[in-house]
């Protein structure tokens, strides 16, 4: 603006003035529909103060990898650093909360860890520069990558993407793919009509309850959920599961073991460690787990988990040990929380997260 | 958007603008509002010192000892048509000594260093010396993909005004035959004009030329912020000293390699999302954020950002486990004897309308480079710790590598086209 201005100042010999600038910055106010927060939320996950759809704007596929643009009303969400989060407001200007959902298209595997840039053109200028989304969980749409962004109004949007690779250790028949970086483009007409047609639900009589909402029927018919397989249905042997309280913050952990899968260095026994989100089985990414084994009384194995995306397994945590024994007590320390922005109602769980000890 | 202090644009963002655009009508403009009162430079422009990046002699320095880089910056490539012949070796020798002449070599003068990329060595039979490490540019982390520059030659012209950068760039492109009372030469023919990139760096230059994509309309740039990310840099113990970055040995002895990433900011989570605690842990270390060590922009840290004095290069694994690591807390990890191995001459810019960062370092050998950028992307860390790949990883979530490029600073004595085997 200041450079527009400065070319009408020298072509006016140097007579600088200020006049005719001031339109140029109106912005128009953002949709906002957002309801006061739920009093005395829960330090677990809870039903939120209500659930909006969201509008696909296109699929694209790019190698191995699928990727679905969508999006919704601009919303509140949180940010977490360390044990730390932070509410983040809907800024003047915001008009959609912009998602990007990528999932391996031969094993249906969403991919919860990578890098996501996107640039957004509308006629040719550049309306979002090199945003990076964040990773995100949200009850109804599942694990995605997303962040609120200011739109241009009505039209049509190029949107570039650069995605990957993926950072997470990949193992099974997942080993030794998405190891490229993709660039898929989408095309997406905008509407605020069309936006306004999406559905928003005040959860008025059930908010604040210990429940969650379930994944939006989009979510399997137009992309895989996200969701992890019931514990019973976990490849190997499932040794035992950490149900919900309040020393684990809400997550649940089931654990399996099964021989190590192609892409996970080392002999003996994987071990395998499903954290989880109660209610949908999201998977909990970002997590810095440790694992002490033991048995009687005496330390097998002591070390980190490693994240790792298994097309069966889903995102979870392991480590090879030299074997599991019925009877071995495991323990988890939770040395870092998810670091995964959170849509409301997740927020509060998955913070302050205890030890969890279970006899395998 | 700020109406301006004096009913007019301020004076130093009119200079930014000027620089942006560039141009005899853009330099005349820049003139009449700095008014530049300058000697001359010296009449023998050989008693300049031999290595062209000596400039730290000719900063000024704060109060804390740390050098203060000029405010306005050119970076202006060029491309060389067939082999160098010596009638334009002497024509480039004559320009930058003409212009050499028109001001003194200072910061509120002229600084500039002329290099060359691996593009222009590449049209000689000969190789450079093995003294010479002048790697090819290229991606340096798996989720960047920059544009590789393929520009011959990189001039670097600096000063604290607008109007000396601008007029010695009009000269060398022959669009000026006098600057500052001096009589002054323009580059040969042969050498065709390719790009510029431009830029600033200092107090209350950064606020004032906010209004750029990747910067939200919220104004949110600290008014006496060096940086657009609110932050100080160029700590005197953060930066190599030209010694270490100086090539020792062979013909090209004095010279030294510089590196040059063109790097996007969006920093529109930056301001708007994350909160200061998460600021300073993501630009310095957890540990400064959780001791509260950095007060405004960082200017009471001195000559140092105190990495070492907080542990931290040695505990960027433990942070990363709990979740959040620095940008300089990684980067100290890229020390030789103590020492870093990069000296930073970076500048932030409007360039194409969007909040970017010319990120211009000299080291002694590319491989330098190469090493601090890996100790810097923290993949090992992402690998083993919560952190993400961007997220929680330093400053990596708000940047994006656009353009690189790789130059070999000659000493002064083969400035001028050289070939790889002086004699």
């Amino acid at each position: 603006m200041r450079r527009r201005r400065f070319l009408a100042a020298t072509g006016a010999a140097l007579s600088l003035s200020t006049a005719g600038c001031l339109g140029l910055f109106e912005t128009e106010t953002a949709t906002t529909r957002a309801p006061p927060l739920v009093e005395d939320r829960p330090d677990a996950v809870y039903v939120p103060s209500h659930i909006e759809g969201m509008e696909m704007a296109g699929t694209a596929t790019s190698g191995r990898y699928t990727f679905a643009l969508s999006y919704s009303f601009p919303h509140r969400f949180w940010l977490i650093t360390g044990d730390r989060t932070r509410q983040v407001e809907i800024q003047d200007g915001q008009t959609v909360h912009l998602m990007l959902t990528a999932w391996d298209a031969e094993t249906d595997t969403v991919i919860p860890s990578s890098s996501a840039n996107v640039t957004l053109t509308k006629d040719g200028e550049t309306v979002v520069s090199n945003k990076k989304l964040w990773s995100m969980l949200s009850q109804n749409m599942g694990v995605h990558f997303g962040d609120n962004v200011a739109l241009d109004g009505d039209g049509t949007y190029e949107a570039e993407v650069s995605f990957g690779p993926v950072e997470t250790r990949l193992a099974g028949a997942l080993a030794g793919s998405l190891a490229d970086r993709a660039t898929p483009t989408f095309t997406m007409e905008f509407t605020q009509a069309q936006l306004d047609e999406v559905s928003y639900e005040r959860l008025s009589d059930r908010q604040g309850e210990r429940d969650a909402e379930s994944p939006m029927g989009m979510m399997n018919e137009m992309m895989p959920s996200g969701q992890l397989p019931p514990a019973a249905q976990l490849p190997g042997t499932v040794r035992g599961e950490a149900r919900s309280d309040d020393a684990t913050g809400d997550g649940h952990f089931v654990v399996t073991t099964l021989a190590p899968p192609a892409g996970v260095d080392g002999e003996g026994t994987y071990l395998a460690v499903s954290a989880r989100t109660p209610y949908n089985r999201y998977p909990l990414p970002f997590m810095s787990l440790a694992a002490t084994l033991s048995r009687g009384g005496e330390t097998v194995y002591s070390g980190d988990l490693t994240d790792t995306l298994h097309p069966e397994l889903g995102y979870h945590y392991g480590a090879v040990v030299d074997a599991v024994e019925s009877g071995d007590t495991l323990e988890l320390a939770v040395e870092a929380p998810p670091q995964i922005a959170r849509h409301e109602g997740y927020e509060t769980a998955f913070v302050g997260m205890g030890p969890v000890s279970l006899t395998l | 958007m700020n109406p301006s202090r004096d009913g007019g644009i301020s004076r130093r963002a009119f200079v930014k603008a000027a620089v942006a655009i560039g141009g005899t009508a853009a330099l005349s403009a820049c003139m009449g509002r700095e008014q530049p009162t300058l000697p001359t430079g010296p009449d023998d422009p050989a008693s300049l010192p031999d290595r062209q990046h000596a400039w730290n002699d000719s900063l000024r320095t704060d109060d804390h000892g740390n050098d203060v880089p000029p405010r306005h910056h050119v970076f202006a490539q060029f491309d060389y048509e067939g082999t160098p012949t010596p009638s334009a070796r002497e024509a480039v020798e004559s320009a930058l000594r003409s212009v050499e002449r028109a001001y003194p070599h200072s910061h509120e003068g002229l600084l500039l260093t002329v290099g060359y990329s691996p593009a222009y060595f590449d049209r000689f039979d000969a190789d450079l010396p093995d003294s010479v490490d002048l790697l090819a540019p290229q991606a340096l982390a798996p989720f960047e993909d920059p544009a590789l520059d393929t520009a011959d030659v990189g001039v670097h012209i600096a000063s604290d005004y607008g109007s000396v950068v601008l007029g010695v760039e009009e000269a060398l492109r022959g669009e000026r035959d006098e600057l500052n009372g001096v009589s002054v030469s323009a580059f040969p023919d042969s050498l065709s004009h390719t790009e510029r990139r431009t830029g600033f760096i200092g107090e209350g230059l950064p606020a004032e030329n906010q209004d750029v994509g990747g910067i939200p309309d919220s104004e949110p740039v600290p008014e006496d912020a060096p940086l657009y990310m609110g932050f100080e840099s160029g700590f005197a113990k953060s930066q190599a000293s030209e010694d270490s970055v100086t090539i020792t040995d062979g013909p090209f002895a004095g010279g030294t390699t510089q590196q040059v990433s063109k790097i996007r900011l969006n920093l529109q989570q930056w301001y708007e999302q994350d909160d200061r605690f998460h600021r300073v842990a993501t630009m310095f270390c957890p540990a400064h954020a959780e001791e509260g060590t950095v007060e405004g922009t960082g200017e009471n840290l001195g000559d140092s950002n105190q990495m070492e004095a907080h542990g931290c290069p040695a505990h960027a694994s433990d942070d990363a486990d709990s979740g959040v690591v620095g940008h300089a807390q990684k980067s100290a990890r890229a020390r030789e004897d103590g020492e870093p191995l990069i000296l930073r001459r970076d500048f932030d810019s409007t360039d194409d309308d969007q909040a970017t960062v010319h990120f211009l370092s000299l080291q002694e050998q590319i491989s330098d480079f190469v090493t601090t950028r890996s100790m810097m992307n923290g993949t090992d860390l992402a690998e083993e710790g919560a952190v993400g790949q961007r997220t929680n990883n330093g400053i990596l979530q708000y940047m994006t590598v656009v353009r690189r490029g790789n130059y070999f600073v000659p000493p002064r004595a083969h400035r001028a086209l050289p070939e790889p085997d002086p004699t």
